[in-house]
């Protein structure tokens, strides 16, 4: 054989041949695109040992109990706890992915601490007579809501204020018909876990303009007119016919018949998806009180703190009064919209906002300061509008602050000058001293009455992720229910109703939730707005155009979404803070392009 | 003509060999456990069970390979006189400080895997994945992959494409071959949460 061209590339031929037949080539393939797995750059988490830990969430009222799995200490990934009776092993997609929120790229990462100090107490030596001292809390019921109001107890002139907080309780599980006015049940209502437990025997009525997910997972929807709800109302109250109530809200007249048939057969709750709302009212005529609304019950608290100053709704302050007003956002909570507060400030009033974002009234204040996030601090969680026991269960820490945080309850207490104090370990002691009440452990599932635990173990337990609950007494009827006026009347220049979509968190998002929700667009994103293909032919929008949200409050730029589910007369919007300023009071809007 | 059809099947002939007999040579590196550990004298002559170092936890999770405090728990002092355990002794021991085992089944990051989900509610036995380890006299060598990363027991001792037995591996077509075989469900969250 002589070495020519033609047999070295018949070799080589041969060689590539032969190659494809062993695993060499298949196997570098894999390796390569597993190698390109670990290139340097590609977050990994630490390797070693492996941990479950426990907690709550406090990502909203609702408190989910949560098993997380930590490596090194540091969680990895969230879980629900499958022995827990109100949440039933059940997260939501935010509970699932906030232990991403320590790390979130848009998180306040620092503030003028001394500043805010230093302008806090000149303002409050140089104010006059009549001003006053203030703290927003946006998620009361917790035990840092009560050292606000000891604190504003403390200082002349101080002020606890609220968002709106209904006084009572929901007992979705005593419910065989729930009516909801547009209340988010499947979607982000009361607590997911519960509300999922008790769905088998309740019958939801869902009664919105549009086909929301709760909608479509309702026994029945009912697509009303929009603005017609109070009419509805009436219709079930017995104040009109049926006949006019179908010719008033275009539900058809067997639909509203059947349903009234359903409410006089067992006991009924009707929710909205404002608790302010007067339509909440027809519960006091459909009996539900003491049944299926029921008094709101906490857990006890010590004797001494019980000289606190009362909680006082936002719009029940007095006007141009306010010096100092102290904004605890550190947690999602209720968004009460600065047309309400800003005519309540002092001319030269100072404002401090403890928060994570520089989306809700960092926009409004003079100082932001950067409070913890979820799960960096020990704190207990408050109750959930369906929480029907008193609970306490603290979050605790999972990891330590990632950037330096100011403790909002602390500050707050310093300004006012309360002793240094675990205000925790406080109110653990008043319910264990209590006597009364069960305590659960989620690593071992146990449940231990807690008078037969020690006061150590009762903490100690309780700082694992653990839990107390009270004994279940019976069910009482709430005070006095107090609601709102409803919106303004219709308006000519502004002809569409607005219909809440999304009920946003207020308050950072997994970076991972972000993306699913922008870039997908499968929810309604902060700036968006969906309209009918009639309004948008009408107005000439195009999907995806950029067009102007007006509403008697002011003007928002967003961008349109033609969605031929939203009927023909509607904006869906999604209510962030911007939204909730622009349209909270208001539901007559108009879309018109930029 | 002969020539060309000698030169292309030497080609052949010589990249069936390199890629079976060279190919595996190059691709694992191999690495010595720090100690020569034997499963068999602890399971013959201290009685020792499987789960009495490789155990479950009060709250699920699985220990794992135990860690330097439970072999402390017997061998405080050398328990014999042999070379590998005055060494032992003297190494990891006396100075408290933890023998790096290199893990043959250490899964990517990205993957969750449950044992007790596995042992307890699906009844399997170790040796199912993990092959006969409780009778060997000594830990063989660790063969690591240098660009995947990850060791030769996770690919399966075969490194042929196509397998003629699917287990021996701890690949996802592994586990997802089992779930099928099963009748049990999988998904990508089961394992990528």
């Amino acid at each position: 054989m002589t070495t020519t061209r033609r047999n070295l590339l018949k070799f080589v031929g041969g060689g590539a041949a032969g190659a494809l037949l062993t695993p060499a080539p298949w196997r570098l393939i894999t390796d390569t695109a597993l190698w390109s797995e670990n290139w340097p750059g590609i977050p990994r988490p630490a390797r070693g040992e492996i941990r479950a830990r426990f907690t709550h969430c406090t990502l909203c009222p609702a408190g989910c109990a949560v098993r997380a799995r930590c490596v090194n200490g540091q969680p990895v990934s969230l879980a629900g706890v499958k022995p827990h009776p109100i949440s039933h092993g059940a997260l939501c997609p935010w509970g699932i992915a906030g232990h991403h929120l320590p790390y979130h790229p848009a998180r306040v990462r620092q503030g003028p601490v001394k500043e805010a100090l230093a302008a806090v107490a000149r303002a409050l030596s140089q104010r006059g007579a009549g001003e006053r001292v203030a703290v927003l809390d946006l998620r009361p019921g917790r035990t840092v809501s009560w050292t606000y109001r000891r604190a504003m107890a403390a200082m002349d002139g101080g002020l606890y204020l609220t968002p709106h907080q209904p006084a009572y309780a929901i007992d979705l599980a005593a419910a065989q018909t729930v009516v909801s006015f547009g209340a988010p049940l499947f979607d982000g209502w009361g607590t997911p876990g519960n509300v999922f437990a008790a769905r088998a025997n309740f019958r939801l009525v869902q009664i919105e303009p549009v086909e929301t997910r709760t909608a479509a997972l309702a026994d029945v929807w009912l697509p009303i007119r929009p603005g017609t709800e109070t009419a509805m109302a009436a219709a079930l109250a017995g104040e009109i016919t049926i006949a006019e109530t179908a010719r008033a809200t275009g539900v058809e007249e067997e639909a509203i018949g059947a349903l009234k048939e359903a409410i006089a057969g067992g006991p009924a709750v009707v929710l909205a998806a404002d608790s302010a709302s007067p339509l909440m009212s027809l519960n006091g005529k459909l009996h539900a009180l003491g049944h299926t609304v029921v008094a709101r019950r906490e857990a006890p608290v010590p004797e001494a703190w019980k000289k606190a100053a009362p909680a006082t709704e936002v719009i029940a302050a007095p006007d141009r009064a306010i010096r100092v007003l102290l904004i605890d956002e550190s947690l999602p909570g209720g968004y009460v919209r600065w047309q309400e507060i800003q005519p309540k400030l002092a001319a030269n009033a100072v404002v401090v906002v403890f928060s994570s974002t520089s989306e809700g009234y960092a926009r409004h204040a003079q100082y932001v300061l950067p409070a913890p996030v979820y799960p960096e601090a020990a704190e207990d969680v408050g109750l959930a509008i369906d929480t029907v026991a008193a609970v306490f269960r603290i979050a605790a820490p999972l990891v330590a602050p990632v950037v330096p945080v100011v403790n909002p309850g602390e500050l707050v207490a310093r300004i006012a000058g309360l002793p240094q104090a675990d205000p925790l370990r406080e109110r653990a002691n008043a319910i264990y001293k209590a006597g009364r009440g069960t305590l659960l452990s989620y690593a071992d599932g146990k449940s231990t009455p807690a008078k037969e635990v020690t006061a150590d173990d009762f903490w100690k337990t309780l700082n694992q992720g653990g839990c107390w609950m009270d004994d279940s007494g019976k069910n009482a009827a709430p005070g006095k229910l107090e609601f709102r006026a409803a919106g303004e009347p219709p308006r000519d220049d502004l002809p569409l109703t607005v219909v809440v979509a999304e009920m946003r968190r207020d308050g950072l998002e997994s970076p991972l939730m972000s993306k699913l929700e922008r870039e997908s667009n499968l929810r309604l994103s902060a700036n968006r707005v969906a309209i009918s293909p009639a309004d948008a032919h009408a107005n000439g929008i195009e999907n995806g155009g950029r067009c102007v949200l007006e509403t008697a409050c002011g003007r928002l730029n967003v961008v349109a979404t033609i969605d031929a589910g939203v009927p023909a007369g509607v904006v869906e919007i999604s209510r962030g803070p911007r939204m909730a300023d622009l349209c909270g009071a208001s539901q007559r809007a108009r879309v018109v392009r930029a | 003509m002969i020539g060309g059809k000698t030169a292309f099947a030497s080609g052949v002939l010589l990249a069936l060999a390199g890629g079976w007999l060279a190919f595996p040579r190059i691709l694992y590196e191999t690495r010595p456990q720090p100690v020569n550990f034997s499963h068999k004298v602890h399971a013959e002559k201290a009685g020792a069970k499987c789960e009495d170092c490789h155990s479950f936890r009060d709250d699920g999770t699985y220990a794992g390979i135990p860690t330097l405090d439970k072999c402390s728990g017997c061998h405080t002092a050398a328990m014999g006189t042999t070379a590998e355990e005055k060494s032992f002794i003297d190494q990891y021991v006396t100075p408290n400080r933890e023998p790096q085992w290199l893990s043959y089944a250490q899964q990517p990051e990205n993957v969750y895997f449950s044992h007790i989900a596995h042992v307890k509610l699906g009844h399997l036995k170790c040796e199912q994945c993990h092959g006969n380890k409780g009778g060997t006299g000594t830990l063989r060598p660790y063969q690591w992959d240098p660009i995947s990363g990850y060791s030769r027991d996770i690919w399966g001792r075969t490194l042929a494409p196509v397998a003629l037995r699917t287990e021996g591996g701890m690949k996802m077509d592994d586990c997802v071959d089992c779930h099928r075989r099963q009748g049990l469900e999988y998904s990508c969250l089961g394992c990528h949460k």
